[in-house]
């Protein structure tokens, strides 16, 4: 976990205020800065690529539409996972609704990937307010503070879960983590 | 110490939040006391296995898909990287 919150760079403040003038090459310099890593959010939060896709289009849509709720000293990186979040949850609502599969996670070698597997699967399994912020601290790599105001909670209630989650998923893998040990 | 510190210093020092010095004692600690040696090491895997995971591959055609969804959802979009193929016009070739 990062240390300090990630403040946005001088760089994304002049995309960001050509965003605001409606700039069609701002908005695609802002999905180059950051598609990737909310697909990767998305994909963490869903377990699905074709989901996690439709989910990193709508966040920028979103973006597009909301720019005036961002406050012009608020981190965008922060207020984006936010949207992404808000947006993984209404298409878990649906899943839950509908019960479709997972995609087989990631395409990793060697004896690590069962255990991988196994950690995906055991992810999945945690309450979501242990798994959300592993996803964000410790799979994303997002400071403290930064998940907690993603989470909309303080920073001690953010590392309270972050390590009640950590134990919950080490005492789920049980034999597979001692047989890589 | 008892087991309620052992577990937060425990915890501090599987995400790399302990300082040195009391990281050192723990170790030490650890050396003594086979329960919190297990609980140090199978937790500090635990989030080892997080932090190295490489996550969803991320390739062109995921980050064209998603360009296409949103051109789809009615999004005016330009990148600096070329637009992919099936976007493009293709001239007959002469010859």
């Amino acid at each position: 976990m990062s240390g300090e919150p990630q403040y946005d760079t001088f760089a994304e403040k002049r995309w960001l205020a050509a965003l605001a003038k409606g700039d069609p090459e701002a908005l695609g310099a802002i999905y180059e800065i950051y598609g990737e890593r909310i697909f990767r959010y998305a994909f963490r939060m869903l377990g699905n690529r074709s989901d996690a896709e439709d989910v990193t289009a709508e966040t920028f849509l979103r973006v597009m539409r909301r720019m005036n709720e961002l406050r012009a000293d608020g981190a965008f990186r922060t207020w984006l996972f936010r949207i992404t979040r808000n947006l993984c949850i209404d298409k878990m609502r649906q899943h839950k609704l509908m019960e479709l599969p997972a995609d087989t996670p990631y395409n990793s070698s060697v004896d690590r990937t069962t255990l991988r597997i196994t950690v995906h699967q055991a992810l999945k399994e945690l309450p979501d307010e242990y798994r959300e912020p592993l996803i964000l601290c410790d799979l994303e790599d997002i400071s403290a503070k930064d998940a907690a105001e993603v989470l909309k909670i303080s920073v001690p209630a953010l590392k309270s879960r972050l390590y009640r989650g950590r134990r919950a998923l080490r005492d789920k893998l049980g034999g597979s983590l001692e047989r890589a040990l | 110490m008892n087991n309620n510190l052992y577990n937060k210093l425990v915890d501090l020092y599987a995400g790399d939040e302990l300082p040195e010095e009391l990281t050192e004692e723990l170790v030490g600690e650890s050396f003594k006391n086979t329960d919190l040696r297990h609980d140090m090491v199978s937790l500090k895997e635990t989030v080892n296995i997080l932090r190295t995971d490489p996550g969803a591959e991320f390739t062109d055609e995921t980050f064209n898909r998603i360009l296409m969804r949103m051109y789809t959802k009615g999004l005016e979009v330009k990148t600096r990287t070329p637009e992919p193929d099936h976007l493009q016009l293709k001239l007959p070739l002469s010859g």
